[in-house]
């Protein structure tokens, strides 16, 4: 329904509908970015903020390689899960869209239901599976596999598949959506200009999904590097990611102005790279059409 | 290959991945709700025995009983609150042409593709300073901010879907009929929105009563029960916590469950 209705900002029909959101996001969103960013060049000392107005927060920010350190291996990661998330929920997608009329509904009942269901809660359910004690090896052993098989709780892997696990659904819905768009007689008509099924998916089928899979991408990337319950819980704190060092700074250290120049700066990056890929794929899309 | 062969191979393919996927997402389900029925002391197995006493513990532990009040005050008002404010952007964002659409899209729906734990943090960074000022802590209302301020974009872009499919000429009928401005809300836009706004309402109470991140910055010294189990994650604790996520578990199935036959119901009589 393409009839949009023009309005002013007077009118009070528009303010009445834009207003709280407008309001509610500025006082709580914008006000409290501008503030983060004002308490990044102030001090702490004894546990208490001090108005100073000077750049040491940021100078101790660049000087240390730690901080980059952690950043990096945070941003490789989220990478990684964007990747195994999007190769993943592609088929699953595919599958809901085309394939599994005849129980589609009770799949989407099941994803919405696993994927709506407090992380918290999941973690925990993983935390108690994966235990050198816990439910895997228990199962393992029965089967005749040898003890201690699974001892994977603790490693960077644990925390890959916790954030796996949690990422994976916005993938699914994403993909789901741009592929349940896709005009099937478009398909239907590679078919007649004699293209397999694996020919006409890989030129037909995969080229008009993309915007699907790059919204997933961008919004898998975004929440992976700001994961915390994984590296912690599943994790078990020993190679620590960037939203838990951020966490630390403000919990242990108090150091406030500290911990928000090391959000900020996670943010700044994240969105680069974002705004990098699309500029990279809309070159080498540009370049495919010439 | 022909197309037959083919069509048999993809099948198999698909639904062997889509079963291998579904087990992935519900072994952590499963495993804590086994666990909720182990009769010993330890998260351990084998269990010494099956019972319901955890569940029966679980009624007289007072911690455990203010976290459950407290998520259900806190998601309840924050599904009215996020849903009404998520339904007007959504109408906004649709249906009007204004300078600085596009700018007002990207604030309302900004939320979205930040990182809870960030956005748990700024906020708490900007309560505490106000806080600070004008002598409040941090608690049950900054909370219910928190979740506000996260829920109202995903209310905003599931009622925009069925704003989309609006047609905004019925609005013009009823008032060429003589309705005021009530009326028309009151008799067709709301009940010809309703069923998006019923999916948004239900997605807010969910995505509300499961958070954790916002609230674990922002609820102060109150346990939610998100919080309250995050305390707990150990496997030398009780079985008491699976017991709670276990208990925590009804209201999403009951209310997806819903959602999903009303939506069928609703296909099933325009089909």
């Amino acid at each position: 329904m393409d009839q949009a209705i023009d309005r002013r900002w007077r009118d009070p029909e528009l303010l009445f509908k834009a207003l709280p959101s407008v309001v509610l996001q500025t006082t709580c969103f914008l006000a409290p970015l501008v503030m983060t960013f004002i308490l990044t060049f102030q001090r702490t000392r004894d546990f208490q903020l001090r108005w100073t107005w000077d750049l040491t927060v940021w100078t101790d920010v660049f000087s240390k390689p730690h901080y980059w350190t952690i950043l990096g291996h945070t941003l490789f990661m989220a990478i990684a899960c964007v990747v195994i998330c999007i190769v993943l929920a592609f088929p699953i997608a595919y599958g809901l869209a085309t394939r599994f009329k005849a129980i589609e509904n009770e799949i989407k009942i099941l994803i919405t239901f696993a994927f709506i269901t407090d992380a918290t809660l999941k973690t925990f359910g993983w935390v108690l599976f994966l235990d050198k004690k816990g439910a895997a090896n228990y199962l393992f052993a029965h089967l005749g596999f040898p003890p201690d098989i699974v001892a994977f709780l603790f490693t960077d892997w644990a925390t890959m598949l916790g954030m796996v696990y949690n990422l994976l659904p916005f993938a699914i819905f994403t993909i789901y959506l741009s592929i349940d768009n896709i005009d099937r007689s478009l398909i239907l008509a590679a078919y007649d200009a004699g293209a397999s099924k694996f020919r006409a998916h890989w030129e037909v089928t995969l080229p008009l999904c993309k915007p699907g899979i790059w919204a997933g991408s961008v919004l898998i990337f975004l929440l992976g590097v700001g994961v915390f319950l994984e590296p912690k819980v599943l994790g078990g704190g020993k190679s620590p990611m960037s939203a838990e060092l951020i966490r630390q700074t403000f919990e242990t250290r108090v150091n406030w102005p500290l911990g928000a120049a090391l959000t900020l700066v996670l943010m700044v990056v994240a969105v680069f790279i974002v705004l990098l890929f699309t500029r990279m794929l809309g070159m080498k899309r540009a370049g495919f059409g010439t | 290959m022909n197309h037959r062969a083919e069509s048999l191979l993809v099948d198999v393919i698909l639904y062997g991945v889509m079963a291998l996927i579904l087990l992935f997402f519900y072994i952590p389900i499963f495993t804590l709700i086994a666990f909720s029925f182990q009769q010993g002391r330890y998260l351990t197995l084998p269990f010494e025995g099956v019972s319901l006493k955890w569940y029966g513990e679980l009624f007289h532990n007072t911690n455990a009983l203010n976290a459950l009040w407290n998520s259900t005050i806190i998601a309840l008002i924050a599904t009215v609150v996020a849903t009404a404010i998520g339904t007007l952007a959504a109408i906004a964002a649709v249906r009007y042409m204004f300078r600085g659409k596009t700018l007002f899209q990207a604030l309302a729906g900004a939320p979205l593709a930040f990182p809870q734990l960030l956005l748990g943090i700024v906020l708490l960074l900007w309560f505490s300073v106000l806080g600070k000022w004008f002598g409040f802590n941090t608690g049950l209302v900054t909370a219910i901010i928190g979740h506000i301020v996260y829920i109202s974009p995903f209310a905003m872009v599931i009622v925009a879907v069925q704003v989309w499919n609006f047609d905004p000429t019925l609005e013009d009928a009823a008032r060429d009929c003589g309705a005021g401005n009530w009326d028309v809300y009151r008799y067709v836009t709301i009940p010809l929105l309703w069923p998006g706004i019923f999916s948004a309402a239900i997605f807010a109470f969910l995505l509300s009563w499961g958070n954790f991140y916002i609230t674990y910055s922002l609820a102060g010294s109150m346990r939610t029960i998100p919080t309250f189990i995050f305390s707990g994650i150990a496997v030398g604790s009780s079985p008491l916590y699976p017991a709670i996520a276990t208990v925590v578990f009804i209201p999403g199935i009951l209310l997806v469950t819903l959602a999903a036959t009303m939506r069928n119901r609703r296909a099933q009589r325009q089909g």
